[in-house]
């Protein structure tokens, strides 16, 4: 169908229910296949719209190659995003739900170090001694790295991390961390401190459309 | 092909010179350039996988190649190199491909006769291209290193400055918060006070996160000694700035330091260790000493210059006594070097 509208929602926990809700709010109520492990649903007398629930992650991929027209998805994994894929995404709205922030945490016990600035003596002061680099695991390299750098932290090396981030300065896998958090709650029960001033994003959840559809959605978007 | 032949003539001039032709490997260990020169350089080099699973890349460089190559004992000392290095940029129109032509003194034991050495072969090289139009520029990192350590300011202060001077940027932002005398770092430590009791009474070889308890404690202990502001901020950024805007012929360098510590009210005596920029006046040249000069290349250690054809830049190079170390070399090795930019001729 040509005038066809997929959406592609997150598939997983809290995030989901805000989606939906997002839509049954606005008058698009959202019905969920019989089957509970259905992957796609649909909106009540809108048949031209179809919706997908994914990863979050693979949401952007998927505006990225024209898969989905709308989604909704974290800015984090947005700007975490490679240049050419950011590109093909325009921000339409950012939602009051899904907010966290990625941070900069280091150990409690490292009481020398509250801001950026005892990080990169840090870091230099772990370079002369030991030649080696402060490792900073993280799933965002990306956001890590231009974050770091701009504030003049230059001698670390990072450490992709794919989950339980929170355990690497404690098994010998990193020493610091970068990682997201909405309450905090998981850094504080690993010993781990934000630094005063190591907020790299403010993230929340967002409605994104893809660049190519945009015309396509004038026309057709009743959001 | 107008190129094969120059650099036939280069070499040439390098051989007669003394240099002999190292060949440094094409693929090298990502990580392990990762590992030594930091996070940052990885944006720039073209990397793969091999069939081991390791992350290998092209040389992004040659200097850095050639020194992996001495470390592992396959090169001699006085070396040339001539050939291809590899980085990516996401500035258009920007070559994947340098054609690179250098020489390094590795384990330069005559400093001065040493960056000497470099620069005179430099020259010699660069007057094969044209005789006539030839501008050097010369500069060298320890006058800064001087400066900063005759100024009365923070400890903190003083390193921040040294070890950010190779980054104009972020440099410049130092500058601006030292002039508010706004320290970047101004935190109370009341909250950490009770802690540091705590373990003051702890083994103090225990390892946190990598780092020994005593090790945290000292660094907290000489943070709260450390002053946290000082009120000469406007009048050291001041001093900086001029300093950094020193730009004159060799033969006038002398007079100039001297009118700067003057107007500065600092010592006369305070600039040291710059034998190799005085010596240059045996090159019987034109040289301009520019302070506010070498400051992209973070290995750089002393002694830094250019050459220019016609407003081009054909030729840099400098001294970098930390780099062979930082590539793993077990004891410090002082070295010294120079590249030509074939594409800027």
């Amino acid at each position: 169908m040509k005038n066809l509208i997929t959406i592609g929602l997150p598939s997983k926990g809290r995030l989901k229910d805000k989606a939906v809700t997002f839509f049954n709010d606005r008058g698009l109520k959202v019905l969920q296949s019989d089957k509970e492990r259905n992957y796609f649903a649909s909106i009540e007398n809108k048949s031209n719209i179809k919706i997908i629930y994914l990863h979050a992650k693979e949401i952007i991929q998927r505006l990225g190659d024209g898969t989905l027209d709308i989604g909704i998805s974290g800015l984090d994994l947005l700007n975490e995003s490679e240049k050419n894929l950011k590109d093909k995404i325009i921000i339409k709205k950012k939602l009051d739900f899904g907010g966290a922030n990625l941070v900069v945490a280091v150990p409690d016990d490292w009481i020398d170090v509250q801001t950026i600035a005892d990080l990169e003596e840090v870091a230099f002061d772990i370079r002369l001694r030991r030649n080696t680099r402060l490792r900073v695991a993280t799933k965002y390299p990306n956001l890590t790295n231009s974050f770091l750098i701009s504030k003049g932290v230059t001698q670390y090396k990072l450490i992709s991390s794919l989950g339980a981030t929170e355990t690497y300065p404690f098994i010998g896998s990193s020493e610091i961390i970068t990682d997201i958090t909405s309450t905090g709650k998981t850094l504080e029960d690993n010993n781990l401190r934000i630094l005063k001033d190591g907020l790299i994003l403010k993230s929340t959840a967002c409605l994104l459309i893809s660049k190519k559809r945009t015309s396509k959605l004038k026309s057709l978007l009743p959001i | 092909m107008k190129s094969k032949k120059l650099s036939d003539q280069i070499v040439k001039t390098f051989k007669k010179n003394g240099f002999s032709l190292s060949e440094p490997d094409v693929l090298l260990d990502s990580e392990y350039i990762i590992q030594r020169s930091g996070e940052n350089f990885r944006r720039s080099m073209l990397t793969f996988e091999n069939e081991d699973g390791k992350i290998m890349c092209l040389r992004p460089d040659l200097t850095v190649a050639a020194c992996i190559k001495f470390i592992e004992k396959k090169s001699k000392s006085k070396i040339y190199y001539s050939g291809q290095a590899y980085r990516r940029s996401n500035k258009q129109g920007f070559d994947l491909v340098h054609d690179q032509l250098g020489i390094e003194i590795l384990g330069s034991k005559n400093k001065t006769q040493d960056d000497y050495k470099v620069i005179k072969t430099i020259l010699d090289s660069a007057e094969k291209i044209n005789n006539k139009k030839i501008q050097i520029k010369v500069s060298d990192i320890n006058l800064f290193k001087s400066l900063i350590n005759s100024l009365d300011m923070p400890e903190r202060w003083k390193l921040r400055l040294i070890r950010h001077f190779w980054r104009p940027k972020y440099f410049e932002e130092l500058l601006k918060r030292l002039e508010k005398n706004t320290d970047i770092d101004s935190i109370t430590f009341d909250t950490d006070k009770k802690r540091f009791y705590e373990m003051k009474k702890m083994n103090s070889e225990k390892l946190i996160a990598g780092r020994s308890i005593s090790e945290i404690l000292k660094r907290f202990d000489k943070k709260i000694k450390d002053p946290r502001s000082f009120d000469k901020g406007k009048q050291i950024v001041k001093i900086i700035r001029s300093f950094l805007k020193i730009n004159c012929k060799l033969s006038k360098l002398d007079e100039n330091l001297l009118n700067f510590a003057k107007k500065s009210n600092l010592k006369k005596n305070i600039f040291k260790d710059f034998d190799s920029i005085q010596n240059l006046k045996r090159l019987k040249k034109e040289v301009n000493f520019i302070t506010n000069f070498g400051r992209d290349v973070e290995y750089y250690t002393g002694f830094v210059f250019e050459i220019f054809i016609e407003k081009k830049e054909i030729a840099r190079g400098g001294r970098y006594d930390g780099l062979l170390k930082s590539l793993g070399a077990k004891k410090d090795i002082p070295a010294v070097g120079a590249a030509i930019n074939l594409n800027n001729i």
